[in-house]
């Protein structure tokens, strides 16, 4: 009796830790440690994500952006190593460190809340390249990128005034901060731009993963009159969904193209192109520069694009494509330029 | 406020209220029986999570969301069942084997999400159950009767809890093997057997709560789509001071505090996000400290219960 409950501890013990294993640590490690005979051209990028690599939004995208360049430049010549769920900065800063000393090439932390976590690590790994963002401030070692989410917000913003048939608009934010705040502000003066009548109504979740809160919030918009939503962060998937269950009406998205969820629901999406911004950075570092740049994401170089969902294309009117086309047509010559209140974007 | 008149906006933010109750309602009620047979499972959020995943995963692969349901039942027993054998019959501290229950739960609900679906995906959840004749009063209706099934067994749950927990000679059982072990024991009631039975209980309605996130309120799964309100039931439980019309005063208490805000919010009245949030965690907080008597818990509550010792 005692050696049968010693073995069925044992055997609970392990597989508690084998799934912690599992799913705490790398679960998404795309090449495997090739001992220690390094080839010098290979690059090795880590990942640290706030969210998971399925996220369908801020954390895929970079993930995708990520793959997209290991896949060009080729799979031997790039490794790349995920961690996942790291929303909190402290802990990130643990597999950020782990990372560094590992010797990886270049150390991305997906998100505006690494910044000091990173300044303070970045400094005792001078030859590391780290990376994060939404942010601005650079260090010899640090990049920091910047997506202009205004602009995309902007062109959406828009497209919802033309859309909207109650004349209200609702976003869905998750806190306010960073990109949250660039794209709902832009997104507020586009609406105001096409038609200064309609009603834009913000109210936030005050997380980015509460993604049944996020469906709670676009039911209370929409009982409140909303018909077009949007809203930014990997919790709008749950805002999407219930969208998705009343007819007649819209979500806008942004970070990536969210159409798969709900095809009959998004109209259009500001997508981001990181595999743009992980390039430049592999090409930096290649020509010696480790860091101290602020990389930004705009229209203008195509790191961010407009895409409509084709099945709901016909539902727009040609007008309002047009208005949104002008609009692209005017940021991208920088004639046009979507201001931020002065405090923006620095914290 | 503008276009909405006032009496809409009421029916909103009661009948947003009654309808986020529910997951709350669900947890907590298992949670207090949990508790009330003298063990105290901080899993519950993990369970949660499990429950929320296989109610979706099967509805997903079956398109029948009952079934889905069922088997959050039984994996919420499974996941109670384990539980007790970490901390009933190998005397575990509680607090700790419930944290690991609850990591153990969101690494695995994580886990094979990315095997078996791999990418979000959307379900066709519960519907709105109409009631007739009850659905049509006007106001009362949508406040109380335009909501899912599950909804109203959360509700109907709080009569039976209570005549369970107090009329019945199983609800003395546990009430005993909560507060005198040693004394059921003495009479031949089994103390962990009804600590198990409580604790899968309790694990099966927390499933259950988890599968109406997925399949009765977000009709989809995500990583970590309870969002910590496991956390909030077990909070609850003390809140409602161990009783089934506690627990359904702190639940109401707390949501219809979250929909208020969400709807203050929506209608732009001036007020900073940061506190709207914050609002039903401030108004359970003061409700707590300013509510007469003192708090009494089980007093064996987490507690392993050892013959021949005093408890």
């Amino acid at each position: 009796m005692k050696e049968w409950k010693k073995i069925l501890t044992i055997l609970v013990a392990v597989t508690f830790l084998a799934t912690l294993a599992a799913c705490g640590g790398k679960p998404a490690t795309e090449t495997k440690k090739e001992g220690e005979t390094k080839q010098p051209e290979k690059i090795r990028i880590a990942l640290v994500l706030p969210s998971t690599v399925d996220d369908m939004a801020w954390s895929q995208s970079m993930y995708e952006g990520l793959k997209a360049v290991q896949e060009k430049l080729g799979k031997d010549k790039v490794e790349i190593a995920v961690s996942e769920r790291l929303g909190d900065a402290v802990n990130a800063g643990a597999a950020i460190r782990q990372y560094a000393s590992q010797g990886y090439d270049i150390v991305i932390a997906h998100g505006a809340q690494y910044q000091s976590v990173l300044r303070e690590i970045a400094a005792d790994f001078p030859k590391t390249t780290f990376a994060y963002g939404t942010g601005f401030q650079t260090a010899p070692n640090i990049f920091a990128y910047d997506p202009q989410a205004q602009e995309g917000g902007y062109l959406l913003g828009i497209l919802a005034a033309k859309m909207t048939k109650s004349g209200i608009v609702g976003i869905v934010g998750p806190v306010e901060s960073g990109d949250a705040i660039k794209y709902n502000n832009g997104f507020q003066q586009g609406v105001a731009a096409a038609k200064p009548d309609v009603k834009v109504r913000i109210a936030y979740t005050g997380s980015f993963n509460n993604i049944v809160g996020a469906g709670e919030l676009a039911k209370v918009h929409m009982d409140a009159g909303a018909d077009i939503l949007t809203g930014s962060s990997q919790q709008a998937v749950g805002a999407i969904r219930a969208v998705a269950e009343r007819s007649g009406k819209y979500w806008l998205s942004t970070d990536m193209d969210q159409s798969s969820i709900a095809p009959n629901t998004v109209l259009a999406a500001q997508v981001y192109h990181w595999e743009k911004v992980v390039e430049k950075m592999v090409s930096l570092r290649k020509q010696g520069v480790l860091g101290g740049q602020h990389l930004m994401l705009s229209f203008a170089d195509g790191t961010l694009e407009l895409k409509y969902n084709p099945k709901l294309a016909d539902k727009i009117p040609q007008e309002a494509k047009d208005a949104v086309e002008k609009a692209r047509q005017q940021i991208v010559s920088g004639s046009l330029k979507i201001e931020l209140p002065k405090e923006q974007p620095k914290k | 406020m503008e276009d909405v008149i006032s009496q809409g906006l009421i029916v909103g933010i009661l009948a947003t209220g009654i309808r986020l109750a529910t997951p709350f309602l669900l947890a907590a009620l298992g949670e207090m029986f949990t508790q009330r047979s003298g063990v105290y499972n901080l899993g519950i959020e993990g369970i949660m999570l499990m429950g929320a995943f296989m109610g979706f995963f099967v509805t997903w692969r079956t398109g029948n969301p009952y079934l889905g349901i069922l088997v959050s039942l039984v994996v919420g027993a499974l996941m109670g069942l384990l539980m007790g054998i970490v901390s009933i019959t190998f005397k575990a501290e509680q607090g700790i084997s419930g944290i690991g229950l609850y990591m153990f739960g969101w690494g695995l609900s994580g886990l094979l999400f990315r095997l078996y679906v791999g990418a979000i995906t959307a379900i066709e959840g519960l519907r709105p159950l109409r009631i007739p004749g009850l659905s049509d009063i006007p106001y009362i209706g949508t406040i109380f009767f335009s909501h899912n099934w599950l909804v109203y067994l959360a509700y109907i749950l709080v009569p039976i809890t209570w005549i369970v927990l107090y009329k019945t000679t199983w609800g003395l059982k546990v009430r005993a093997v909560g507060t005198t072990p040693e004394a059921a024991d003495t009479l031949g009631v089994s103390v962990d057997g009804i600590r198990y039975q409580c604790l899968i209980l309790g694990s099966m309605l927390a499933g259950l709560a988890g599968a109406y996130l997925t399949v009765g309120q977000a009709n989809m799964y995500a990583d970590y789509i309870t969002a910590g309100r496991g956390f909030i039931a077990v909070a609850l439980v003390y809140f409602g001071r161990w009783s089934p019309l506690g627990i359904l005063a702190g639940s109401l208490l707390f949501s219809m505090a979250d929909s208020f805000q969400l709807w203050v919010q929506v209608l732009g009245i001036s007020v900073p996000y940061e506190l709207a949030v914050i609002l039903p965690y401030v108004i359970t907080i003061v409700a707590l400290a300013v509510s007469f008597g003192r708090v009494w818990a089980p007093a064996a509550l987490g507690r392993p219960y050892e013959r021949g010792t005093r408890g």
